[in-house]
């Protein structure tokens, strides 16, 4: 154990990950912390309630340094949310949090539920509806309206007969979900599901409340400013790709290489087997959403094959795990090895270990890894797999999203295909590629969107976009969303392409091209050109322009506008203007693509 | 007996100002952070930080540094006793 503490960042950056630090001290860490944040890492919220909760403020700026941003948050009027929607739009906030009250949409409303007479309740339903419908309609311009669902303050008295209090509560939740459903950029954060963990009386501070409308609690806007960060993946900070699992008392337990496959604890009917089958159902349950799992060792890679496809009581087969390293490296080596074949950043994955040396030296050489370990407590097990569900899923699962690991499995299968070629273009001949490119395909807007948000490598200016944003350029005049869906004889990869450009005057000008890296390699990149100087011509342009904005993981594509044929204009460290005309262009032929737009 | 210090850390910490600024003569009139939103703020932190439970009736009076420190004085009082 280490009692000292190296300077006082770390001092305050470990009282706020404590749990249960006050309310003070935590004030106290964030003015120390914060001044050492990046300058360019920040982001700001509007807070919207019809009851004081202007407290939320100091736990998401915790929120905010924990993920490693700087968050502003300024509270809205009383009760007026869509007067705070437009004075925070007008005022460039990101962002929105909009807490309705229930037992204050009237005054004492869960009091005055049994008197009101049931029309005037569904007055009421009616009037929310609209204003609801009308503040998600208008929310467009912001990154992320993140809604608390409405929850009671207080309790029922069992009279075994449904609660009418309950009974308008959850028709007005359903209606808040109903309203919620079509927006892309709201988010509902489940109010009722953190009374219930705190339990009542911990969430809501009654005195607060009767005297001055403040109902709740340091311990629930904690809580509420967790979901926030969750919700938005830290406040747009991270987005987690992989879960890298260890094996001998992680996925099973026991040693396979001493205990041998039939001495390892995995299975339903037992103690501890059941306790691993369980997480194994909820590593599952993540892969099916489009988590990639993988598996880092140290094991004879036959023990753990033998048990991965032969023991009865696995849940996990050969067939859910993207790349497995199993062998007797060291586990950071592994790690970046899985990064690479994945094509993805180690900032993307997850790792799991019960080992705490393990778990250290990963920590130490690759800090940007998350590192959970196994708790010593197997009872305490399944606290560790809700925190992996919250940290991969809370920001939301696009449907293309979820059939990942087949997907990365196809692109293995192609490359073990690659060594049976004399030459590599006699290999991508063999694939059979194609690339459909569509043009504002408004159906993949959330796809286009994710994509912009998660590509990091080949991404030329890393212009990240909401699903609003991608939307608006789809029905403006003169913008275009290309996207691309490549296919080989192995099965689809799916929406991985985007380019957005814009027509401005006679030039087309291409704000963003990024591809995800599965598809690298086999000229994809270049055998859109020519729809691109189609799309050009067709619109009266005489030139292409494009640049490259260097990023901290894109200097890959430094030159691959260089490559693609296209002139330098500018020249500048980090940034990069190409500006081709059209009538000089002789874009290169992929003759092994078959492109179809 | 009331740990001074502590008390004028938790008010810096809430109010926003140098710890140096809170004594004697401190009050929701010489702070101009310190509104009745801050105060509900401040209330809750200085019972958190105590582990007492400041009675309704003083929560919304206790407006100055000197008037903080005898209710929180008589509270820990009656949590000793």
């Amino acid at each position: 154990m280490n009692d000292t503490v190296a300077n006082p960042g770390d001092a305050a950056r470990a009282l706020l990950s404590t749990p249960g630090t006050t309310l003070a001290r935590t004030l106290g860490a964030l003015k120390t912390l914060e001044p050492l944040l990046p300058a360019e890492r920040q982001t700001s919220l509007g807070l919207s309630s019809n009851v004081n909760i202007d407290l939320l403020a100091t736990y998401l700026r915790k929120q905010g340094v924990l993920a490693g941003t700087r968050v502003t948050a300024c509270t809205g009027s009383h009760d007026d949310v869509l007067g705070d929607l437009a004075r925070f739009t007008a005022a460039g906030l990101q962002s929105m949090v909009y807490l309705p009250f229930f037992d204050n949409l009237l005054p004492a409303f869960e009091q005055q539920i049994v008197h009101l007479p049931p029309e005037q309740i569904d007055d009421l339903e009616q009037s929310l509806r609209q204003r609801w419908h009308l503040l998600f309609s208008q929310a467009g311009a912001l990154r992320y309206l993140l809604v608390g669902t409405l929850h009671r303050l207080g309790t029922a008295v069992d009279t075994g007969v449904p609660d009418p209090v309950q009974a308008v509560l959850d028709r007005f939740n359903a209606a808040l979900r109903e309203e919620a459903a079509p927006h892309r950029s709201v988010r509902l954060i489940d109010t009722e599901a953190i009374v219930r963990q705190l339990g009542l009386r911990s969430a809501v501070d009654l005195r607060f409340y009767l005297r001055s409308t403040t109902p709740y609690t340091a311990a629930f806007l904690d809580e509420l400013a967790q979901r926030v960060a969750q919700a938005t993946r830290g406040f747009d900070t991270h987005y987690y790709k992989a879960l890298v699992l260890d094996c001998d008392n992680t996925l099973w337990g026991g040693i396979v290489g001493e205990d041998g496959p039939d001495g390892i604890a995995i299975d339903p009917h037992s103690y501890p087997g059941r306790v691993f089958w369980r997480a194994q159902l909820d590593f599952l349950a993540l892969e099916r959403q489009g988590v990639l799992l993988c598996l880092c060792s140290k094991n004879n890679a036959a023990d753990v094959d033998e048990v991965l496809v032969h023991h009865p009581g696995m849940v996990l087969r050969p067939q859910h795990i993207a790349t497995a390293r199993v062998n007797w490296d060291d586990k950071a080596s592994n790690l970046r090895a899985i990064a690479q074949q994945l094509n993805i950043g180690l900032d993307s994955l997850v790792f799991v270990d019960d080992s705490a040396f393990e778990c250290e030296s990963v920590r130490s050489a690759l800090p940007m890894v998350q590192v959970l370990q196994v708790p010593a407590q197997p009872s305490d097990y399944a606290q560790l797999t809700h925190t992996l569900k919250s940290m991969f899923l809370a920001g939301g699962v696009s449907a293309e999203s979820r059939d990942k690991t087949a997907q990365y499995r196809q692109r293995d299968a192609a490359e073990q295909a690659r060594s049976q070629f004399a030459s590599h273009e006699d290999y991508l001949a063999s694939l059979q590629l194609s690339v459909a490119i569509a043009c504002n395909d408004e159906a993949n807007v959330d796809r286009i969107s994710e994509l912009t948000q998660k590509s990091n490598q080949f991404n030329l200016t890393t212009l990240r976009q909401s699903p609003a944003d991608i939307l608006q350029r789809m029905r403006q005049a003169d913008r275009w969303v290309l996207s691309l869906t490549v296919a080989d004889r192995f099965g689809s990869a799916g929406l991985t392409g985007v380019v957005l450009a814009r027509k401005l005057e006679q030039t087309l000008v291409i704000d963003a091209l990024l591809m995800s890296c599965r598809v690298i390699g086999r000229g994809v990149e270049f055998a859109l050109w020519p729809a691109l100087v189609d799309l050009a011509a067709a619109q009266g342009c005489h030139a292409i322009e494009a640049r490259y904005i260097a990023s901290r993981k894109n200097a890959q594509v430094a030159d691959f506008y260089d490559r693609a044929g296209l002139a330098l204009h500018n020249d500048q460290p980090d940034h990069k203007v190409y500006r081709q005309l059209l009538a000089d262009f002789q874009p290169k032929t992929i003759a092994w693509i078959q492109v179809t737009t | 007996m009331i740990n001074e210090q502590a008390l004028k850390d938790v008010m810096a910490a809430v109010l926003e100002v140098e710890v140096d600024l809170i004594s004697e003569a401190t009050s929701m009139d010489t702070v101009e952070a310190w509104d009745s939103i801050k105060h509900l703020t401040l209330v809750l932190a200085i019972e958190e930080e105590f582990g007492v439970s400041i009675p309704d009736e003083d929560a919304a009076d206790i407006t100055s540094y000197t008037l903080i420190r005898l209710v929180l004085d008589e509270q820990l009082k009656r949590r000793a006793a």
